[in-house]
């Protein structure tokens, strides 16, 4: 899962710490996101596409490829 | 409450069990003054973090605590399974086979005993402390795999 949350935090003029506030969670959680770390509940995403005032699909975008079940 | 002042109401309580703890042994007193002391203790935590104002815990660090506690149950019932399978085969006196064929004529044949029952409970405790150490192992590489230590571009 691949996502676009560094572009638009600079498009609003937000650091990591100001958006994991508006979301409700830790800068640490924002800064794994962003490096693809960690992906988060649909719950969280549609918190940050909703905080940008755009859909879903234009801040985190799905790919087959690398896809890999996660079972560790 | 901040986090910060949580943190070291936690350190004080911690030191407050081991001065308690400490003066039971030394005053031979009952251990129900302790274990009293301890559920309190956590009872007070339990209290404290629920006014905790700045956030401690969120979805990922969550994910991270139910991974690891899943990762350690499925390694350490396996271990206690097989270690208390082993005391009981010990207690139940293990089968003998017919060891005779195979020693020499007139040799005492002695039952077959890996540990004493005793031990054999000294080794299960021993594996409940070992059940922490390997939950903070698990809880290290997953927060580690959830990018806990990545570095900041910020």
């Amino acid at each position: 899962m691949k996502n676009k949350i560094k572009v638009f935090r600079a498009m609003h003029d937000l650091t990591q710490e100001d958006l994991a506030k508006v979301v409700g969670v830790t800068r640490q959680t924002i800064l794994a996101i962003e490096k693809g770390k960690y992906v988060p509940s649909l719950d969280l995403a549609f918190k940050i596409a909703r905080h940008f005032k755009v859909n879903i699909e234009e801040v985190f975008m799905y790919s087959e490829e690398g896809r890999t079940i996660d079972v560790d | 409450m901040k986090k910060n002042t949580f943190f070291l109401l936690v350190g004080c309580i911690a030191l407050v069990l081991l001065a308690i703890f400490w003066y039971s042994v030394e005053t031979h007193l009952p251990p129900l003054l302790i274990e009293s002391a301890f559920i309190i203790a956590i009872g007070i935590i339990y209290l404290a973090r629920k006014k905790v104002t700045d956030l401690i815990e969120d979805e990922r660090s969550a994910k991270i605590t139910e991974k690891a506690a899943l990762r350690t149950f499925q390694v350490f019932w396996v271990v206690f399974c097989a270690i208390s399978i082993g005391a009981v085969m010990n207690m139940l006196y293990i089968p003998q086979l017919p060891r005779q064929h195979f020693s020499e004529p007139h040799q005492e044949i002695l039952p077959w005993e890996i540990l004493p029952p005793r031990m054999m409970g000294y080794l299960q405790l021993g594996l409940l402390c070992l059940m922490i150490f390997l939950y903070v192992g698990f809880r290290i590489y997953y927060a580690r795999k959830y990018g806990d230590w990545e570095t900041d571009e910020e």
